[in-house]
């Protein structure tokens, strides 16, 4: 079974419709990008893949189980099958970055403090924030957030991460070691993940496939590996997009 | 026994231990098996008179671990290290042991509990002192700040923003009509029942509402109106501010070369000295009404009522009243933007600067209305 399945999805607000027509699949353990220019709905379609606004038509599977259906409990419980990270990383203001992590915790699972105390430190361990676990948001760099931020996506260790444009914003190293850090949780803990972004670096690092969405044709242009479409593709707006040119 | 994992605890000898895990170790299954090993684990560490008492895990069945599994493994060598034994895992396959790898040295995942120090009460009253006098130091440079304001405004009256100014008016002003409305008629309504159980025994329900009218100009509407001003607006105005502080709004103004003080807070302050005497005249006429239709329960006429009132109240009550509700008004507003501007980082931070607003806000009105009260005893304003 295919951790995500995407079928005539229409993606939009309203009257106004971003994407139609949308049908792939996520392989498990995968890195899967979405990619494309400003405003084709990039970021609208993560936020249908991870449920928090529902498409206007079409269906989502997530292992298997209908996420635009789903009710109650069993939404509830699909929504934990998952973790997401937003672009501004959202980690609660309030709480040290340890209590971030482990707030789902404390609210899903029977672990003793303790406990979920060990498990919050692996988990900042594993992102290399232990040293920083009391500070605030506030006190750490955007990097670092966008780090914990993923580490809060990781509390309840889902089997699938969606990311919204991780590396926007960072200096080179600091979106290199991003990169490598989605590579190395994917390969350790099988996660799968979805990502958001238009950072050709990023991209060519991490990506095992791709799609790419377009404004213009209101759904995807062209999808497979990154390293083939940057070569081969013979659409004008998808060697644009992997040569980084212009032609207008 | 969770359905993922499963766990067998085995003493082979008291130096000698073996635990074979098969499954799932992830987060929904570890909790099920780790208070149960955990205290089996110590047990068997203290009845133990080896001088390294060995654990042995077998992992060989083990299916799939995230960082919650990682983290029991960890917390089961720790166990052993604190017991100064062996540890030693089997059959995990490569790429989890990888992952294990990881976290060696495991004795930073223990930091020791942070000394929680607790400060003397010298300490406390040096600290609170203080953050008073840094408290005080911030007004006094907010309250010189607005002043050359306002000498600012009365040389360049057209570099005013007046667009934000009539905005900020509508909405501490027009919109707090309904709610300034309702308290005042009741007000008014609940003064009416009160006096007049205590005047009715004397005969004396005629003058009811010329002594209530008399206290309403010159002391509760403007202070009901003052206290409404600081909950709606002086709160809102702390909130706006604050979260344009946090969003480096504030700092991009001065970067551009234009005040803060001139550019949010005149425009609002004005608003306050204009709105908030105005709304306490609305607030006096309604009061007064409600306390005379109130009267009529008691059949003492309207025309009675009103003709008792314009004997009593005079216009140095309706003045005494509008003054300090001007006082209100920069006070309560200034307030508001003073917080604003005072506002820390994150969201929290808007919050602690709205709720220090409204209560600097209202200790405040009733420090100046004590002032004025003094003032009038002396003057007989």
């Amino acid at each position: 079974m295919k951790p995500i399945t995407v079928s005539n999805l229409t993606v939009g607000y309203g009257d106004r419709i971003l994407s139609k027509n949308l049908n792939f699949e996520v392989n498990a353990g995968e890195i899967f990008v979405i990619l494309g220019g400003s405003g084709c709905g990039k970021s609208s379609l993560l936020k249908n893949l991870f449920g928090l606004y529902p498409p206007l038509s079409g269906t989502i599977l997530i292992n298997g189980r209908d996420l635009t259906l789903a009710q109650g409990q069993d939404r509830q419980d699909l929504m934990l099958s998952f973790g997401v990270m937003y672009q501004q990383g959202a980690l609660f203001g309030s709480m040290s970055l340890l209590d971030n992590v482990k707030l789902l915790m404390e609210e899903y699972t029977h672990l003793s403090n303790d406990q979920m105390n060990l498990i919050a430190r692996c988990t900042l361990d594993l992102v290399g924030l232990l040293p920083y676990e009391n500070l605030m948001p506030s006190e750490i760099s955007g990097g670092m957030q966008k780090r914990a931020a993923i580490a809060r996506a990781m509390a309840l260790n889902p089997k699938i991460l969606f990311l919204d444009e991780p590396s926007a914003g960072l200096d080179p190293v600091t979106s290199a070691g991003l990169d490598q850090l989605i590579i190395d949780l994917s390969r350790n803990l099988d996660i799968t993940f979805v990502i958001v972004t238009h950072e050709l670096a990023s991209i060519e690092t991490i990506a095992d496939r791709v799609i790419m969405l377009d404004k213009d044709a209101q759904g995807i242009i062209a999808q497979g590996d990154p390293k083939v479409l940057k070569t081969q593709s013979d659409n004008k707006k998808v060697f644009e997009f992997f040569n980084r040119v212009s032609t207008t | 026994m969770s359905k993922n994992v499963q766990a067998v605890w085995e003493v082979l000898s008291p130096q000698k231990a073996t635990l074979t895990l098969r499954g799932q170790l992830d987060t929904s299954s570890v909790a099920s098996i780790w208070k149960d090993i955990t205290s089996r684990q110590s047990a068997w560490l203290k009845a133990s008179d080896s001088l390294e008492p060995e654990l042995i895990v077998n992992a060989a069945e083990v299916e799939y671990v995230d960082s919650a599994g990682v983290a029991y493994l960890i917390d089961l060598h720790r166990q052993q290290d604190l017991a100064k034994g062996r540890f030693k895992i089997t059959g995990l396959d490569e790429k989890y042991q990888m992952l294990l790898s990881r976290f060696s040295p495991i004795d930073p995942l223990y930091p020791a509990p942070e000394e929680k120090l607790i400060d003397g009460i010298i300490i406390r009253l040096g600290k609170s002192a203080s953050t008073f006098l840094q408290d005080i130091k911030s007004l006094v440079d907010f309250v010189g700040k607005v002043t050359a304001g306002f000498f600012w405004v009365a040389r360049k009256p057209l570099d005013l923003r007046w667009r934000d100014m009539v905005f900020a008016g509508s909405q501490a002003g027009v919109s707090a009509l309904p709610i300034v409305a309702l308290v005042a008629f009741l007000i008014g309504v609940i003064l009416a029942f009160q006096s007049a159980v205590g005047l009715q025994q004397y005969g004396a329900s005629t003058y009811v509402a010329p002594l209530v009218s008399k206290g309403i100009f010159r002391e509760l509407g403007p202070l009901i109106t003052a206290i409404l001003f600081a909950g709606r607006s002086a709160a809102a105005f702390a909130a706006e501010i604050g979260t344009m502080t946090v969003n480096n709004e504030v700092d991009a103004l001065t970067t551009a070369g234009i005040n803060p003080i001139r550019f949010l807070v005149m425009p609002r302050v004005i608003a306050g000295i204009i709105v908030v005497p105005i709304l306490t005249l609305f607030a006096n006429m309604i009061s007064v009404l409600a306390v005379m239709l109130t009267m009529t329960l008691y059949q003492i006429p309207f025309v009675t009522s009103y003709k008792g009132l314009i004997s009593m109240v005079n216009l140095d009550d309706i003045y005494s009243g509008v003054i300090k509700s001007v006082i209100f008004g920069v006070v309560v507003a200034g307030i508001g933007c003073m917080r604003g501007m005072q506002t820390g980082t994150g969201a929290a931070a808007v919050g602690i600067s709205t709720t220090r607003a409204v209560v600097s806000s209202i200790v405040v009105i009733v420090l100046v209305d004590g002032i004025f009260a003094y003032i009038s005893y002396q003057t007989g304003f």
